[in-house]
Formats: C-alpha cells, sequence, structure tokens
C-alpha cells in the first residue's frame, strides 16, 4: 500500500499542475458572433481528439464485444438480483460520497449519506436493500472531480481513458484520489483481499451499462460522429451533478424559433 | 391595496399553472399516439416508424431546431442545399426520437412535474419512466407558436438532445470548412443507415 501511495502521489501531483495550467484553456471558446441562433457555445477543450478518437474506438469495440453483452446478459436477471447488486454497490460509495459532500460544504447531505449508510449496512443486509429511502434519505452522489470543481478547479482537456471511457483532466485526478482514498478498497487491500477492487469495479462498470442499454444503442446507431455526442453528453451530465440540479435549468435553452413551421 | 397586489400575484401563479396543464394534457396525448404506434401489433415496423415520424413532425420545431444545430455553416449555405439539410434533418430527428422511444414503449411512464419560464415562454414538462429496476427523467421543453404548441428540446438524465446534435454537428463541420452541403452527404447516409435499423 505504501509503495502504492508513493507512486501515486508524485502523479497527482502532477495532474494538478497540469490542471492549473489548463483551467485557462477552458476560455478557448468560439465567438458568439459565429453563431447567431444563440449564445450557447461549445466549450469543450479537446487539444488530444486524434489519440481520443482512437482509444474511443478501442473502448467502442470493448464495449460491442464485452460490456454490451454482459450487461445484457446482466438485465436478464430477476429484477430483485440486480436491484440488490445495484444497492450493494451504491452502498459501498456512500462513505466517501459523504466525505465529498463535506469537503464541498454540504453538511446536511453529508450527514444524510451516513445516515443512509448506515441503515442500509444494517437493516438493509448490507447495502442490498435500499431501506433508507422510505425514510427520506435520498441518494445524492459527489466524487472528488465534483468537489475540485467545487473548489474552482477547471475542466482542463478532454480525455478519453482506457476501458474507462469520457473523462477530463480534472476528473481523471479526481479518479485517482478515489482509488487512492475509497476506505472500502483500502479495508480490502489491508485484508489481503485487493482482487476484490477490479471486480467491484467491473461489476459497478457492468451495473451502470445494463441502465443505459438503449440510450447509448440509440446515440451510437444514430450519430453522424458518435465521439462527439459522447463527448458533449459527458460534459452536460457532469456540469448538471457539479451543480447538483435535477432539472434542466442549467442546460442552455437553444433560442430557436418557429415562425415558419 | 395589499388584497389587489395579493390578487394579482395569484392571477399569475393559476394562468402559469393553465399554461403548464394545457401544455401537459397535449404532451400526455402525443406520447401516447407514439408509444401506442409501438405497441400495435397489426403494424409493420416500417408502417410504425412512418406514424411515428408523422406525429414528431407535426410537433416538434423541426425546422427551428435545424437551423440551430447547424450553427454558423446555415449562413454560407444556399436555399435549396439548406432546404434539403431541413428535410434530412427532421428524418433524422424522427430516427433519434423514435429509436429512444422504442426502448421506452413497454415501460410505465408518467409525467410528473410541470412549469411555466415566463422569461423564455417555454413550458417545462418532466416525465418519470419506470423499469423494474429504477427510473429515467425526461424533460420536454415545449413552446407555443400561433396557438400551436411545438416540443423545441428533450432532455434525458440532464442531456439535452438538441446541444448534443449541436455539437456533433459542428464536430463534423469544422472539417469541411462548415459546408452545409458536406452534412447533407453524411446525413443523407446515415439515415439510411439507421431507418434500415428501425424498420428491420
Amino acid at each position: 500500500m505504501n509503495k502504492l501511495t508513493q507512486i501515486l502521489i508524485p502523479i497527482i501531483i502532477l495532474l494538478f499542475s497540469f490542471n492549473v495550467f489548463a483551467a485557462a484553456s477552458d476560455d478557448v471558446k468560439t465567438s458568439s458572433a459565429d453563431f447567431e441562433t444563440t449564445a450557447y457555445e461549445d466549450e469543450i477543450y479537446d487539444p488530444l481528439e486524434g489519440i481520443n478518437r482512437a482509444v474511443f474506438r478501442f473502448n467502442n469495440v470493448a464495449d460491442k464485444v464485452i460490456l454490451e453483452p454482459v450487461a445484457k446478459g446482466y438485465k436478464k436477471l430477476p429484477s430483485p438480483i440486480q436491484s440488490g447488486v445495484g444497492n450493494f454497490i451504491n452502498n459501498l460509495k456512500l462513505p466517501l460520497a459523504a466525505f465529498n459532500q463535506l469537503l464541498q460544504g454540504q453538511g446536511k447531505n453529508a450527514v444524510e449519506s451516513s445516515g443512509r449508510f448506515l441503515v442500509n449496512s444494517t437493516i438493509g443486509i448490507f447495502g442490498l436493500i435500499d431501506v433508507a429511502d422510505n425514510f427520506g434519505l435520498d441518494q445524492k452522489q459527489e466524487d472528488f472531480g465534483q468537489t475540485l470543481a467545487t473548489w474552482g478547479f477547471g475542466d482542463g482537456f478532454y480525455v478519453v481513458l482506457p476501458l474507462f471511457g469520457p473523462s477530463n483532466l480534472r476528473d481523471t485526478t479526481g479518479m485517482v484520489m478515489t482509488m487512492m482514498t475509497d476506505p472500502i478498497n483500502a479495508y480490502a487491500v489491508s485484508q489481503g483481499e485487493a482482487w476484490a477492487i477490479p471486480f467491484r469495479t467491473a461489476a459497478n462498470a457492468i451495473d451502470q451499462r445494463s441502465q443505459i442499454i438503449d440510450e447509448v444503442n440509440a446515440l451510437r446507431d444514430n450519430s453522424v460522429d458518435y465521439y462527439a455526442a459522447v463527448r458533449s453528453s459527458y460534459y452536460q451530465n457532469r456540469k448538471a451533478a457539479i451543480m447538483n440540479t435535477d432539472d434542466n435549468v442549467l442546460t442552455p435553452l437553444p433560442l430557436i424559433s418557429i415562425e415558419f413551421e | 391595496m395589499r388584497l389587489i397586489k395579493f390578487f394579482y400575484i395569484f392571477l399569475i401563479f393559476v394562468s402559469f399553472d393553465v399554461k403548464a396543464n394545457e401544455v401537459k394534457n397535449w404532451l400526455n396525448k402525443e406520447i401516447d399516439t407514439i408509444i401506442s404506434a409501438y405497441q400495435n401489433n397489426n403494424l409493420s415496423n416500417e408502417n410504425k416508424f412512418l406514424m411515428i415520424e408523422d406525429t414528431i413532425n407535426n410537433n416538434f420545431a423541426g425546422t427551428g431546431i435545424a437551423k440551430f444545430v447547424a450553427g454558423k455553416s446555415w449562413n454560407g449555405a444556399s436555399k435549396e442545399v439548406k432546404l434539403e439539410y431541413i428535410k434530412l434533418f427532421k428524418r433524422h430527428l424522427a430516427l433519434n426520437i423514435s429509436s429512444m422511444m422504442q426502448g421506452y414503449s413497454d415501460q410505465k411512464y408518467e409525467l410528473t412535474n410541470s412549469s411555466y419560464d415566463e422569461k423564455n415562454k417555454v413550458t417545462l414538462i418532466d416525465m418519470e419512466i419506470f423499469s423494474d429496476t429504477g427510473s429515467i427523467q425526461v424533460t420536454w421543453r415545449v413552446k407555443k407558436s400561433k396557438e400551436r404548441l411545438f416540443v423545441i428540446d428533450l432532455l434525458v438524465a440532464d442531456i439535452s438532445l438538441v446541444v448534443t446534435k449541436r455539437s456533433e454537428f459542428n464536430s463534423m463541420l469544422k472539417n469541411v470548412d462548415y459546408n452545409l452541403g458536406e452534412l447533407n452527404n453524411k446525413l443523407r447516409s446515415q439515415n439510411d443507415s439507421s431507418y434500415q435499423k428501425i424498420i428491420n
């Protein structure tokens, strides 16, 4: 574990230093005069587009060959099993979510997440049943990427990670921090059960993917540029997560003329 | 005086609520039309799609969305290219929406919240689609023009269909010097491929 920490700390420092410079890159955007129809601008900074597209193609093949078929198989399991697995995985994320909520100054949410974890881990049989929902303790996810964004760190450049998919410099940094600080992972390592970490990651990927089979297929089958569609979707989704909005206030309203329909 | 103020505020809220409810009822009817087309086993896949495409074309601000999505390539294009683009885009939109709705056709849905954005004159309708293991939230943005209602955007889990399409098209257009004719060629072949998938 110590060796791992020694390797990861310099990487994080390096990523942070890139990120400080990359924050300025967020200012790279097209002029509003370029588009007469709207004030919305494409703010995504993607200087590694060539490499990203290559990784994206690889991920897409891996998804088609491995993840999607497995997720479809998982979807055929009885729904109580699927719900149980999903609840169990989500419950394991709660300690770190509560910690990130604290770091973001969301005291009430941190208390709720901690309460959720306690209730579901005990009454909910190790998190298999989401009992806390009935007590009004809603699931609110927070990660280090969101915390860094709340602290003012810019997105940095867009990057597609092998197997992990779309991200950016800030969220990749957050992901590494999650890997290093997750108490469940640390416990597994301390017990000599490190194999559980990739197993947990894979289970999470399958569970998440099974929930968006139709949406991904609709996007993949109907996009002129699937890469750009995923990139835009990723940014919109992350923006909403960072701002903790469930509605569409954040997504820019297209100024659409309907006079000549 | 205070009573009059209260009365005005009350009237404003009531009128917003009436507007939002009117849109909600209209949307409910149109979604039911699409869902019933999917569930009608007497129709071939092609006829199902054509029926859904008709509903989408009647209820979406297809031309306005097409213009928005084209971004700066719109200005430099000739009238013929623009007309062809609008035709192709409307089919593209119908293929996208029907492909997405196909996955929801056997699931229950409920229109949960509705609100009226006075500043932008847009009604927002939230729809929750339920599956055995959870639910997904879809938000419809609806605008009224000349006593007719039009959907101007659709958001699935905070992701706007229109904004995504604009970003996607812009990524392609920047490589062809914002030539709308080139986008038409790409759209035509993409529509053919999507159409074959949806009818088979």
